[in-house]
């Protein structure tokens, strides 16, 4: 990842979204994004020059905008017409964002346009998170990451976010993926957790 | 055989698709796709068949097929007869907001420059008052005083609209309670299909979320009314009967949400009915 004295930065055509520029860089604010947050807490993995990703719940296209800086191509999946508008206008200025306009919660509407991907990046607000993750884990290459943004607030407004987050792991560790790591985004963003998990290579 | 968006693979062969991004936009929602054991194809089964030529034609064509997918998406849920009446119903309650912020201040203005000025014991009321201290001053104050009352006629204008557009888009709950509360249950919801989907309970308390919420944390009383309130059988309803007003008008709005739904027409024999059960409900014994 590309820092400019400790701010976090990536390399591509600004004004998207009004974000500052250091040069011909655009800063990723922590505070805006989620990822951009991850990565200031020291968690986050290197996105490479060749990854493919796909990210469920992409609403405006700003953090895909990032994302697509660095990656080879991102697959955007957003269901809400809205945000779709903006979604579109940036994959019309950046020829590696394929806007997908359909539900992350039902991957067979999209599964004939997609290859699998090096990395699943998700961040939607719905109760089913990680049972959301798991159906389009499929996606994801063996050896691949998945990163969930888990909205503890989303799954349930009650509960302690700290249970709402171990469901969470265990569900997604007894499906079969390798729980790598895991963070709460204090002080960036409040009742949110990233969940890092690997697809291992023998498991199907 | 296992479709994908740029052609069928069967046996290991693989047929590619031709046309331009509609035609397999076309072909594409068509597609039904299991993902049971479903197992994304790679790029290059799509070259290798003849469909692009590379990497980066691969990946043009696939984006311009979701784009032309994902327009046509927007078009359909906007098409949507509810979908610019929830704009309607909004904009009319931000008029409402702005047009009594607008009201206080100009009095609050006025009264300075006129210090014998005072509310108490006036018959008029505010809207006249706010024409009235128009008429009476010059400058800045004047030129929002005449805003304000364009405003108001705006709102005057917009409130037919939004009744006359609820009454053709949901004629069944407008038959019930009037176009303004049934918009205005609409916006709630956040649309006519989640509306027609919610239970007579949900709809009853609709725009009472404070109290719902208190009453299932602190366990305080529960709401009897929402927005329903707004409609004149629920608030001119005496009090000990209120709540079941309430409750038999919720019960019948969730029937006539799901007719104006799932029929979209008006269904007199229904309406009659509920008509009559809601007034039986408001009888005192």
């Amino acid at each position: 990842m590309i820092r400019v004295d400790g701010v976090l930065v990536s390399r591509g055509e600004g004004g998207v979204y009004g974000e500052r520029m250091l040069g011909d860089l655009r800063v990723w604010d922590p505070y805006r994004s989620k990822l951009a947050a991850l990565y200031y807490l020291g968690k986050g993995i290197d996105l490479e020059p060749g990854m493919r990703v796909l990210y469920l719940g992409a609403a405006h296209g700003t953090t895909v905008s990032h994302v697509a800086d660095y990656a080879e191509v991102v697959y955007a999946v957003e269901f809400a017409p809205r945000p779709v508008q903006d979604l579109l206008e940036v994959a019309r200025r950046r020829s590696n964002v394929v806007p997908i306009m359909a539900d992350a919660a039902q991957p067979e509407q999209y599964a004939p346009l997609l290859e699998p991907v090096d990395l699943i990046y998700q961040d939607v607000a719905q109760p089913d998170q990680a049972a959301i993750a798991l159906r389009n884990c499929a996606f994801l290459r063996r050896g691949g990451t998945l990163v969930l943004m888990l909205k503890t607030r989303s799954v349930d407004v009650r509960r302690e976010p700290v249970l709402v987050f171990s469901d969470a792991v265990s569900e997604l560790g007894s499906a079969g993926l390798m729980v790598r790591d895991s963070t709460w985004l204090a002080p960036y963003h409040h009742d949110h957790a990233a969940i890092i998990c690997a697809k291992e290579r023998t498991t199907a | 055989m296992q479709s994908y968006w740029f052609g069928d693979m069967e046996n290991g062969r693989c047929r590619p698709c031709s046309g331009n991004a509609a035609d397999l936009a076309d072909r594409l929602l068509s597609l039904h796709t299991s993902m049971d054991r479903f197992v994304p194809p790679d790029w290059t089964i799509a070259r290798d068949c003849g469909f692009c030529r590379d990497r980066a034609d691969y990946l043009a064509k696939l984006r311009d097929v979701c784009v032309v997918v994902a327009k046509r998406r927007i078009r359909e849920k906007y098409r949507q007869k509810d979908t610019e009446l929830l704009q309607m119903v909004r904009t009319l309650d931000e008029l409402d907001t702005v047009i009594n912020l607008l009201s206080g201040r100009v009095m609050e203005w006025y009264q300075i420059r006129q210090p014998s000025f005072s509310r108490k014991y006036r018959r008029t009321p505010a809207r006249s008052l706010v024409r009235t201290i128009g008429q009476r001053s010059g400058g800045a104050l004047g030129r929002v005083v005449g805003d304000v009352e364009r405003l108001s006629e705006t709102r005057t204008m917009l409130a037919r609209d939004v009744s006359g557009r609820a009454d053709a888009v949901m004629p069944n709950c407008s038959a019930l309670i009037g176009g303004l509360v049934t918009a205005r249950l609409l916006l709630h919801a956040g649309g006519l299909g989640p509306l027609a989907r919610l239970p007579g309970s949900a709809i009853q308390v609709l725009g009472a979320r404070t109290a719902l919420f208190s009453h299932l944390r602190a366990g305080t009383p529960s709401p009897k009314h929402g927005i329903i309130f707004q409609h004149r059988r629920v608030h001119n309803a005496p009090r000990q009967v209120r709540g079941r007003v309430a409750r038999v008008l919720a019960a019948q709005l969730a029937i006539a949400a799901r007719v104006d739904f799932y029929r979209g027409a008006i269904a007199p024999e229904f309406i009659e009915q509920a008509q009559a059960r809601i007034d039986a409900a408001g009888r005192v014994p």
